[in-house]
């Protein structure tokens, strides 16, 4: 009984060796693999293991003059495989582990073969390591000591040691006793794959954070001797250029969102408009087409501008053969009114299909409520007013809360289509900004500042949006 | 086929109800403008809305040297197919068509699967830490480290200048799992209590009695999903900088609706296909840039008027909340 205590104790190490060990795998800081300076810096032990081709891509000159054998890098390969193939089959074990004894005692297989192989790839990366020290041209080469390596060893030994001695603390397994496993157990697992899906491209971007403490260019590594601390933090606000920028950036964001807010009433408005067309084949063609620009990409209302607007467009075709215009202009290249433009782009695009929430909510009211004020000899505007606006408030409340929730998140589509170098200075958003600064500008850190300090005002207004909802309503939006 | 039924019935209810409403109501002065101002806004606004497509894709058909002086406005003129028939001669349209087909093919059934069985298994109580791994889940629409930090999580894991960066992050959609779970819930539980008793395994009603039921909603999900897929165009341009035969259709749209240089090449290569054919009728950027938005936007096109049913479902369900 207290040997099985310490076999349960002993497993929650075991598990969460087992997890540590698929995390390591794919943290390219933590891979051994990098035994020359031509392994690039960003690949992990997943990609070596993966990819020989990524793995090699440096490496074309160094196979062809001889600096590097090809069974080096092939030994590298393979230990990689090992290490993930090895580290795969121990958590396979550590799955089993939840199980009934039998199971638990069959999940020790798994677990000592795993590590086995996983050791047997350290050692194929330890040989590949010490060959490879006796390149020809260490200038060019750059032999690199795999210091992480003694990490995977560690692992793999504990793990191995570990499910050995659970396997003899467990108690002998009876004839009659079954593999089996209890419900919640084999829910869990079977949502298990989704779960590290979900963490791995959701909360481990939440790692990349740390690069706004850090001198960061791209391609090399994180060290301690680039720690800067909060320097680009300050950096944001002292530095007179990004100031500007981030001013000028906030104007444009919040003038566009607001204008967004401002006129937000408008699908309320074309939906209770639209539900006074009494034609219903008339109202449904209206619906269909009106919604079909939704389902367009930005890029393609880009194209749709391009074809009424641009030089050679529609609106120049039309008024040259008016006598208006001598030659074709090109109204997308104008930068006065950008706001308003980007607004009518956005009505155009989501107007029709915005307005369908009300158009279902309007016909959810009850008609006894128009009858009995056509009784008390109200009109058509009057029951529009006092009966259908107020029925559809709640409903505009609701997307309201939720639009000023978003309101620094406009998103970089539509403006990054329709930026040119006349208008960036009214068009460029916050988010199209980080994409400037971050992708094409390659300011890492700045980048990221800017993105950490968007991802904490949105959910700070998300929560107060809900606080007033929760409020006023008594109902949450999240 | 119930939901059409209902339907029917509703639009029946509804013309039974206005016939008597209109006996009873007199048109004033005032209404009789208000109605021609109102249909003629929705009108010119349906016209806005339709009539830049026409106009697109009566350029790509029409003669092309009449396109190039502007004199195609209303009606086409010398009507030929040769720039489709062109643009799919043209490489890398080719690739990126088949790129998009591909990602959005395997992307929405990967979706789908996926959310079907975790909005199933996200019902089931007896899970082990059920409400916070859900929560995790959910938390995530509300929440992300932004674009810097995706990026180079995405470039460390190998999956920049790679197909799969397409397809895996999106397997995982909390928010159409919220509706797949939604939708289950709903579903009588008595159904699966005699499943079980019947010894039915857990994978087994997903498969024989979940997924069936389920059906309305997951045609919902796949083509907001293949939408969704068809439309994305920020990954192609953020991940894909390196491998130009993994950019998407709206990708190559973007790079051709901006850049000059790729036009010709265009030309030179589509020119040399149709050339023998009609001399005077070569491409020109203007055709080529028309050629490209339409193939990029007729599928939606053609898809649209027949499930617009589960778009509109689909907004509506959006009113759910987990």
């Amino acid at each position: 009984m207290n040997k099985e205590k310490i076999a349960d104790k002993l497993y929650i190490v075991f598990r969460i060796l087992c997890i540590a060990a698929l995390i390591v795998l794919f943290v390219p800081a933590f891979n051994p693999a990098r035994i020359s300076d031509l392994v690039p810096k960003t690949s992990s032990v997943f990609t070596c293991g993966t990819s020989y081709g990524t793995l090699t891509q440096n490496f074309l000159r160094a196979f062809n003059r001889g600096w590097v054998g090809t069974l080096t890098m092939q030994m590298v390969f393979g230990g990689c495989l090992c290490m993930i193939i090895g580290f795969v089959a121990t958590a396979a074990g550590g799955c089993m582990s939840l199980g009934t004894n039998k199971l638990k005692k069959l999940g020790a297989l798994p677990s000592v073969i795993g590590a086995a192989v996983a050791l047997a790839g350290c050692l194929m990366i330890n040989w590949a390591a010490n060959d490879i020290q006796g390149t020809p041209n260490p200038d060019r080469v750059v032999p690199l000591k795999p210091a992480m390596l003694s990490l995977y060893i560690a692992i793999s030994v504990l793990i191995l040691v570990l499910s050995v001695v659970i396997f003899l603390l467990l108690p002998k397994v009876k004839k009659e006793e079954k593999c089996h496993m209890e419900t919640k157990y084999q829910l869990f697992l079977l949502f298990l794959p989704f779960l590290a899906l979900c963490m791995v491209f959701s909360y481990l971007p939440l790692l990349g954070w740390r690069y706004a403490f850090f001198d960061y260019k791209s391609g090399e590594t994180l060290t301690m001797s680039n720690f800067v601390g909060l320097k680009w933090f300050g950096f944001l606000f002292q530095n007179e250029a990004t100031r500007a920028d981030l001013v000028r950036v906030l104007r444009n964001t919040l003038a566009m969102s607001g204008l967004g807010l401002a006129t937000s009433w408008c699908s309320m408005a074309f939906a209770i408009f639209l539900c006074e067309i009494k034609n219903l084949k008339f109202r449904r063609l209206v619906q269909t087409f009106t919604t079909i620009p939704n389902f367009i990409s930005w890029v393609l209302v880009y194209a749709v501008a391009f074809a009424i607007f641009s030089t050679d467009g529609f609106v120049s075709s039309l008024l040259i053969n008016a006598g208006v215009l001598e030659n074709g202009t090109n109204f997308l290249m104008d930068n006065s009114h950008m706001w308003i433009k980007m607004l009518a782009w956005g009505m155009w695009k989501g107007l029709g299909w915005n307005a369908i929430i009300y158009i279902a909510a309007i016909s959810g009211i009850d008609q006894q409520l128009y009858e009995a004020a056509s009784i008390d000899g109200a009109g058509r505007f009057q029951k529009m007013w006092n009966i259908t606006v107020p029925s559809l408030i709640p409903t505009f409340m609701v997307l309201l809360l939720m639009a000023i929730a978003g309101i620094l998140s406009n998103g970089m589509d539509q403006y990054l289509v329709f930026e040119t170098p006349y208008n960036t200075n009214t068009i460029t958003v916050l988010d199209l900004y980080v994409y400037k600064l971050g992708i094409n500008g390659g300011r890492v850190p700045l980048a990221t500042v800017v993105g950490m300090f968007k991802s904490v005002v949105s959910v700070a207004l998300l929560f107060g949006a809900n606080k007033i909802s929760k409020t006023i309503r008594g109902e949450s939006i999240i | 086929m119930a939901m059409t039924k209902q339907e029917k019935l509703d639009q029946k209810a509804e013309k039974l109800y206005e016939k008597k409403h209109k006996q009873k109501y007199r048109r004033t002065p005032s209404d009789w403008t208000f109605d021609i101002l109102n249909h003629a806004f929705f009108l010119i606004f349906t016209i806005m809305c339709i009539f830049p497509f026409y106009y697109i894709f009566i350029n790509t058909i029409s003669n092309n040297d009449l396109v190039r002086k502007g004199a195609i406005n209303f009606l086409p003129q010398g009507i030929h197919l040769k720039n489709y028939v062109a643009m799919f001669n043209v490489n890398d349209v080719g690739t990126a068509l088949l790129v998009t087909v591909g990602r959005t093919v395997l992307g929405t059934v990967l979706m789908v699967i996926a959310s079907a069985f975790v909005g199933y298994l996200v019902t089931k109580q007896e899970m082990w830490g059920r409400k916070i791994w859900y929560r995790c889940l959910v938390i995530t629409m509300y929440f992300n480290a932004g674009l810097i930090p995706w990026y180079l999580n995405m470039s460390m894991l190998g999956l920049t200048n790679n197909f799969w960066a397409y397809i895996i992050p999106g397997v995982v959609a909390p928010y159409n799992i919220i509706l797949v779970k939604t939708y289950i819930e709903s579903i009588p539980g008595e159904l699966e209590e005699s499943a079980k008793i019947d010894g039915a395994s857990y994978m087994t009603i997903f498969r024989k009695l979940i997924w069936p039921l389920s059906k309305p909603i997951l045609a919902t999900i796949a083509i907001f999903g293949a939408v969704g897929n068809w439309n994305s165009f920020t990954d192609s341009l953020i991940l894909m900088p390196d491998a130009p035969a993994l950019h998407t259709l709206q990708h190559k749209l973007y790079t051709y609706l901006n850049a000059a240089s790729n036009l010709k090449s265009v030309m030179n290569s589509g020119a040399g296909t149709i050339s023998g054919a009609a001399a005077t009728n070569v491409l020109n950027a203007k055709t080529i840039k028309y050629t490209i938005s339409m193939v990029t936007v007729l599928p939606i096109l053609m898809v649209y008027p027949f499930m617009q049913r589960y778009f509109e479902k689909g907004i509506m369900l959006g009113a759910v909340k987990g």
